[in-house]
């Protein structure tokens, strides 16, 4: 076991984990449930979580290598920005929504990148077994004219 | 499985005071060491993560080149207006490796280290002529890093030793272009990755030409003949000779990806489009730059 000091959706934190636990796994037995588990091997996305700002596949993440950094999950990102969420609602962008948490938190990431139109690439690897991508595009699009 | 030990040195010199012996393994982004402790494929005793060395992520010009330090990553590489200016291919490469996620955490040295010759980034470094530089506990050297792998995930970086960063040379015109090709997922390996460079004169004569393919066979494959093309009257004329070497000296093995001989027909394919890509000087019609 280490103990693993970390900001967690603005909370400093310290929690002990395997040294060989992913992030999601400690993650997910901590209560934060929304990140999702999919592929496990880094391409599905439904384990984004946001790592010192940029989007990180919790899934291959070890868990102490998040020592010392800021990691937002999808309820810190929920909660502090709430239009994100309301975007994906309004354009029902979901179907059967296990992608969402993922996809939300990649629109997150497309606010942290800045102003301008978020394009395309943020989605790249987030991927909607629904193939309810136009709505998705249009939910982080807004995202990205809302704060910007 | 036994909880590994899990340290984090704040120095190069502290590392490789870790690695003594030669059983420790080294991580820094983790995409591959996570992925493969998580499937259970390999079992570590020891850990020791790179990420917290001061400076190990930074790029930076030194005299005649552009240092990029192992711990950099795939997504600050993709970005850096010097690597793109230097070395097209290499950012290139770098940008389409796996998914914004991937490329926010993988670095150059696991990229290289790992040495799975299915890897964007090898094939684009060793074209655009890029040096390691590898330090241990008998001191630094430097090896090319078209002399880098061995063979699969084999290296000549010894288990005591750590890469710590690549120079890319800073030549005054050069043209690079990297192709990968993948008929199935764009987030999956290329089937043929193939990486040209050139270095040309200020009267636009052809000084140096490499052409290094990933994905057919064990290591990232270096196809000597294109330098050839460097002093012949038409180099244009001797593109397809060069396609048929790439052709010959590929040695891939059928999978999921695409059976051998897909490969090799393959490799001379996108091997001829690097080199017609990559024969235009800098600044003239045609020339074209990074990825396709």
């Amino acid at each position: 076991m280490v103990a693993i000091r970390l900001s967690l959706n603005g909370e400093e934190t310290c929690v002990d984990a395997p040294v060989t636990a992913s992030l999601l796994e400690v993650l997910r037995e901590g209560g934060l449930t929304g990140t999702k588990e999919g592929c496990r091997i880094g391409v599905c996305g439904l384990c984004s979580v946001l790592v010192d700002g940029l989007p990180v596949s919790s899934c291959l993440l070890l868990a102490p290598c998040a020592e010392g950094r800021e990691v937002w999950t999808v309820e810190g990102l929920a909660a502090a920005r709430p239009d994100l969420a309301d975007r994906f609602a309004a354009v029902e962008a979901m179907q059967c929504g296990i992608c969402t948490p993922g996809q939300v938190v990649m629109a997150a990431a497309a606010q942290e990148a800045g102003a301008g139109e978020p394009d395309a690439g943020y989605l790249d690897g987030n991927l909607c077994r629904c193939t309810g991508y136009s709505t998705i595009l249009e939910a982080l699009r807004g995202s990205g004219r809302a704060d910007g | 499985m036994v909880d590994p030990e899990f340290l984090r040195p704040a120095s190069v010199a502290e590392a490789i005071g870790m690695l003594a012996g030669g059983e420790a393994t080294v991580m820094a982004g983790g995409t591959s060491v996570g992925l493969l402790i998580g499937q259970g494929l390999i079992e570590a005793d020891c850990l020791v993560w790179l990420s917290g060395i001061e400076g190990m992520a930074a790029i930076t010009p030194v005299p005649g080149a552009l240092r990029i330090g192992a711990g950099a990553t795939l997504r600050q590489v993709a970005a850096h207006p010097g690597v793109r200016a230097v070395a097209p291919a290499v950012a290139a490469a770098a940008g389409c490796v796996g998914n914004p996620r991937v490329r926010a955490v993988a670095t150059v040295g696991g990229a290289l280290v790992h040495a799975d010759p299915r890897q964007d980034l090898p094939p684009a470094l060793a074209a655009c002529g890029a040096e390691a530089e590898i330090v241990g506990p008998r001191g630094s050297r430097r090896v090319a890093v078209s002399d880098l792998a061995t063979g699969f995930l084999e290296t000549v970086v010894a288990p005591d030793e750590l890469l710590t960063a690549v120079d890319l040379p800073t030549a005054a015109r050069s043209s690079s272009i990297y192709f990968r090709y993948t008929p199935g997922s764009v987030a999956d390996f290329p089937t043929v990755a193939v990486a040209a460079a050139a270095v040309w004169s200020d009267d636009d004569r052809l000084v140096s030409l490499r052409l290094v393919l990933g994905g057919v066979a064990s290591t990232p494959l270096v196809v000597p003949e294109a330098a050839q093309l460097a002093g012949a009257d038409d180099p244009h004329a001797r593109i397809a000779d060069v396609a048929a070497a790439a052709r010959t000296r590929s040695d891939p093995v059928s999978d999921r990806l695409g059976s051998a001989g897909y490969k090799r027909e393959m490799a001379a394919v996108w091997a001829e489009r690097a080199l017609l890509a990559c024969l235009a000087p800098p600044g003239t019609a045609g020339q074209l730059s990074g990825a396709g």
